[in-house]
């Protein structure tokens, strides 16, 4: 059975629904998207020479999220302000400090978004880059490697554009 | 000059045209929806043509094993068949043929074309684990885990985690857990004894 060495660096970032997980790794000359479901890991490879674009959009999701637990952070410490010496005050003060805490993790994560991958015959969503500063990080990381990749592509698309000029049209000769 | 153009990714717009690779951003007039677009030299290459094979014009010309009728251009490294320009599939550097690639991707020899493996190690150390919150269970899960945390060892793991310590930390836990059983039961006959 093959089990060659492989060398992948974990990427930030973990996707995360109900049934999986779904994590991203940097090979060698491809991207990993690994999906994690029970026992079973699904691959997906992405090679940097077929990488069109990678686009980031800003989602509302954080920002409702943190209103969601703001809310309930502040109505929680309203009643248990408001219960003050009945005994209440402790599970009500308990939940408001754990909406707290919540909104505080989302808060420093930063704000939400979607990431998507491009090359010629798909566009794919990178589910574990939900976070728009994680995503800019994990860009980053990919950039060099890409351009590398994909340095004999933009050899040629140069010398096209700087030929351009050079080019003579034989009714431009005839008018001289 | 060569331009591309991309959709918006919320509302399927085409967003303004872009000229060169790099980093833009676009707002789409459609939705409004401001995107960060990160821009490689493979976006502004058309898609390029496969090759259809040669047909064979001049008589005792080499041919295709799977077309008799086109000029073979190159063997397949696994078995050795003449192969044309549409058969011939390459990979790593070696040229292959449709069926020896599958019969690699069903034997696991390419692990480039591996879509799926099951990780065994990570399934013996949570059966190795988990059971113990209601430890009666071990004494069916132990075995199953000792057995998976073995199986492991002849079985490719996760692509992406090396290093065989899940298996034996498995291994040593559902060791210990039937050793914990052979004991009690044993105690249990020596009594009645």
């Amino acid at each position: 059975m093959a089990n060659r060495p492989q060398f992948y660096r974990r990427l930030p970032g973990t996707g995360k629904t109900i049934a999986h997980y779904v994590q991203l790794y940097q090979g060698p000359d491809h991207l990993l998207q690994v999906k994690l479901s029970g026992f079973t890991e699904e691959y997906k490879r992405f090679y940097y020479r077929d990488i069109q674009a990678l686009v980031l959009r800003r989602t509302h999701t954080g920002k409702i999220l943190n209103s969601i637990l703001g809310g309930f952070a502040a109505i929680f410490g309203a009643s248990a302000f408001i219960a003050a010496g009945s005994g209440g005050e402790f599970p009500l003060g308990f939940l408001a400090g754990i909406c707290f805490l919540f909104l505080l993790v989302n808060l420093l994560l930063g704000p939400t978004g979607v990431c998507h991958l491009r090359t010629a015959v798909q566009t794919e969503k990178l589910v574990s880059l939900g976070r728009a500063r994680r995503a800019r990080k994990v860009i980053d990381r990919l950039r060099p490697l890409i351009v590398e990749a994909q340095r004999p592509l933009a050899a040629p698309a140069i010398a096209a554009v700087q030929s351009t000029p050079a080019v003579v049209q034989p009714d431009s000769l005839a008018s001289l | 000059m060569i331009t591309a153009q991309l959709l918006c990714p919320k509302c399927q717009t085409p967003l303004p045209a872009i000229s060169e690779p790099g980093r833009e951003r676009h707002e789409c007039i459609a939705c409004g929806v401001i995107s960060e677009i990160e821009t490689f030299p493979a976006f502004f290459q058309q898609a390029a043509v496969g090759q259809a094979g040669e047909r064979i014009l001049i008589e005792g010309e080499a041919g295709c094993f799977y077309h008799s009728d086109k000029k073979a251009t190159v063997h397949c490294s696994g078995c050795g068949r003449f192969l044309c320009a549409l058969c011939d599939v390459e990979l790593n550097g070696q040229h292959l043929c449709l069926g020896c690639l599958e019969s690699n991707q069903r034997k696991g020899q390419l692990a480039e074309l591996e879509t799926r493996r099951t990780v065994y190690d990570s399934a013996a150390l949570s059966l190795a684990l988990w059971p113990i919150l209601i430890w009666p269970f071990t004494l069916v899960t132990a075995p199953i885990a000792a057995f998976l945390a073995v199986l492991s060892w002849f079985r490719p793991n996760s692509l992406v985690r090396g290093g065989r310590l899940r298996s034996i930390v498995a291994l040593v836990i559902a060791t210990a857990q039937i050793a914990g059983w052979v004991v009690l039961f044993g105690s249990l006959f020596l009594k009645q004894q």
